[in-house]
């Protein structure tokens, strides 16, 4: 292991090979941000605050943090709540494993364009869907599911999903099965196991995943214009900011609402992160080795 | 599932796995064995003999695919692992490592649904007995290799279970803590009065341990005896080697006079009991170096000459490699004072002189 851990470390000059890393996190991540910071507190008229504060005084711009947040949440909490019973299925080696695996993480090849573009003609008004419905006399009622608030979550669901499974079943494929037959032989079903083997040493995976699906979900932007309708129900956080950057050209506004839907899935994230501080973090085999 | 029991019965017991190219092959053939309440058996063998096989089916972690198990009269090879309530103790531990030492081992209890009223005296019982007291709230990952391996053990006997299976557990352990452990596995065992099955592949460990021995090797039993037996009369030569016989000669039969067998080499003439019947004019003797002592035999019965290649100290005594004008060598323990490229008499009395066909 950590063979002379204890003698003063030399140099590494390997440790140089981080430098175009770390400059290009720099001028591309750290600097537009201070700079998007700095801008976002030099309005074109008023005070500093006075981007922040026309944002949470104007009717059309501070809800879009609820709607974007009733488009994010709901959407990550479907990615993650059917991403862990399918890869659950999915965590021992069986002929479908492959399969299911690969089918299920074909739309994380296609853009989100293209799988607006396949939903526009799949579930609009006189999509496949609705005439599939209809000549079946299933449901004969109109079915709206683009250009509204549930094509945008559907679209959120088929793009988040993979990511959400690919993620969770390489957590689940990292705890040692030997753990789950240990606890049948002590006399745990196959519902106790889950509970309480897989469950809580998933926990913190799970908060990781939700995160990362979270954050995904929350700038949601392509598909809240070609699947929602941009200008009420799914007007979005992100439509916001490009609106104030690209229509009406107030780059200090539009910075400062990337600012406030920054600082919201930094609320979000650090709560569910704190939330997973209550759950053992460590090695998930059963022993040594 | 019940605590008591009198016997479990494996009857032809078979595990059938796709081997390379499709290609079925038994990694279990047919195991037949009664397990008698209060017995400690060990499957003795080497890796891949299908031990742990055994084990995995008892546990109901592998389904047959032939052959039943029965406790009693109630047939479990059916059952799931959950519903059979056998202890088990598993190589690597399998401790829970996200539950402290006292909740790995209650788990048992409480899948059993048992009020914690009652368990936690059990609980604290149960680490009594495998002297961790003052550890149940430390984490697995907090605990040493030995005390991880003794919470093991107290998670799969608190549940009182009628049959105690263990594979290889002792096998991470350092040398001086295995013998301890063995102890007090022992120990334990006694104190339940339950059956105990022990997977091992050390010979040493099944000899000190079990009531009796099942040497196994591809996966078919080759012999079920007390330790003593297997020590000192193995079945075939499969089982000698594996009990420590290190010289095995290819001799040709010069002559049989009911189980006795009179052998010849270049240079080697010797006599040995048959036990087992021989095939053709050539037979293998097996013999055990600490059988053979250096000297001559009585009217210099199979006594045979040779040069000292090798020497090892080990202490008490030294393991000499003596090696015959012809080339063949014999593993040898002799006193320490023999020196390199000493030519000495060696001597093995005959009914230690095991003679199996070849193999």
């Amino acid at each position: 292991m950590a063979v002379g851990a204890t003698t003063r470390p030399q140099f590494d000059s390997t440790l140089l090979l981080v430098v175009p890393a770390a400059a290009f996190m720099v001028l591309l991540f750290i600097y537009p941000f201070v700079y998007g910071l700095v801008l976002s507190f030099e309005p074109k008229e008023g005070g500093a605050l006075a981007n922040y504060k026309f944002f949470f005084t104007t009717d059309n711009e501070w809800p879009t943090i609820w709607t974007t947040l009733k488009l994010a949440l709901p959407a990550t909490l479907i990615n993650v709540g059917f991403a862990l019973p399918i890869a659950y299925k999915m965590r021992v080696k069986s002929p479908y494993q492959r399969w299911v695996t690969t089918i299920l993480v074909v739309p994380i090849t296609l853009g989100t364009v293209l799988i607006a573009e396949g939903m526009l003609t799949y579930f609009g008004p006189k999509g496949w869907l609705s005439q599939f419905l209809q000549f079946f006399h299933l449901y004969d009622g109109p079915i709206r599911l683009t250009h509204n608030y549930w094509g945008v979550l559907i679209s959120l669901v088929i793009s988040g999903f993979p990511f959400a499974f690919l993620l969770i079943l390489s957590y689940i494929t990292g705890i040692d099965p030997v753990l789950a037959r240990a606890a049948s032989t002590l006399g745990a079903g196959p519902k106790s196991q889950f509970r309480h083997i897989y469950l809580p040493l998933l926990a913190p995976g799970l908060a990781m995943c939700f995160c990362l699906s979270f954050v995904q979900a929350f700038s949601v932007f392509p598909s809240a214009i070609l699947l929602g309708s941009p200008a009420g129900p799914t007007r979005v956080i992100s439509i916001a900011a490009y609106e104030a950057a690209f229509e009406q050209y107030d780059y200090s506004l539009a910075s400062a609402i990337a600012m406030i839907m920054g600082f919201v899935q930094l609320v979000i994230v650090a709560a569910v992160l704190g939330l997973r501080n209550m759950f053992y973090r460590g090695p998930v085999t059963g022993g040594k080795g | 599932m019940k605590h008591d029991f009198s016997e479990l019965k494996l009857d032809r017991v078979t595990r059938r796995f796709a081997g390379a190219g499709g290609k079925a092959f038994n990694a279990l053939d047919e195991l037949s064995l009664i397990v008698k309440r209060g017995e400690f058996i060990c499957l003795l063998g080497p890796s891949g003999c299908g031990k742990s096989t055994a084990l995995n089916c008892i546990a109901g972690l592998m389904q047959l695919s032939g052959g039943s198990i029965w406790l009693d009269e109630q047939r479990i090879d059916t059952l799931p692992p959950e519903k059979r309530g056998f202890g088990m103790v598993f190589q690597n531990y399998a401790l829970f490592p996200h539950m402290s030492v006292a909740k790995n081992i209650g788990f048992g209890l409480r899948m059993r649904g048992v009020p914690s009223s009652e368990a936690s005296p059990r609980v604290a019982h149960a680490l009594k007995l495998v002297q961790l007291t003052g550890q149940e709230h430390k984490l697995p990952g907090q605990l040493s290799g030995g005390q991880q391996q003794r919470v093991a053990i107290a998670r799969a006997i608190v549940i009182e279970p009628p049959l105690i299976l263990m594979d290889e557990p002792l096998s991470n352990l350092d040398a001086k803590l295995r013998i301890e452990t063995r102890a007090e596995i022992r120990r334990i065992h006694r104190e339940l009065d339950r059956a105990t099955i022990y997977v091992t592949h050390d010979q040493d460990e099944a000899l000190s341990l079990a009531d009796r021995i099942v040497v196994m090797k591809d996966g078919v039993v080759q012999q079920i005896g007390t330790p003593a037996e297997v020590y000192s009369q193995p079945a075939n030569l499969h089982v000698a080697r594996f009990m420590g016989y290190r010289n095995v000669l290819e001799l040709d039969v010069a002559g049989e006079q009911g189980d006795r067998i009179a052998l010849r080499g270049p240079d080697i003439g010797m006599s040995g009991v048959r036990k087992q019947p021989l095939k053709g004019k050539r037979a293998a003797v097996a013999i055990r170096p600490e059988e053979i002592a250096v000297g001559q035999g009585p009217g210099g019965v199979n006594t045979i000459t040779g040069r000292v290649d090798n020497v090892e100290y080990s202490g008490r005594d030294s393991l000499l490699d003596v090696v015959t004008s012809s080339g063949t060598m014999l593993h040898v323990r002799g006193p320490v004072t023999t020196a390199l490229n000493d030519v000495v008499h060696v001597y093995v009395p005959v009914e230690r002189v095991l003679v199996y066909p070849l193999d």
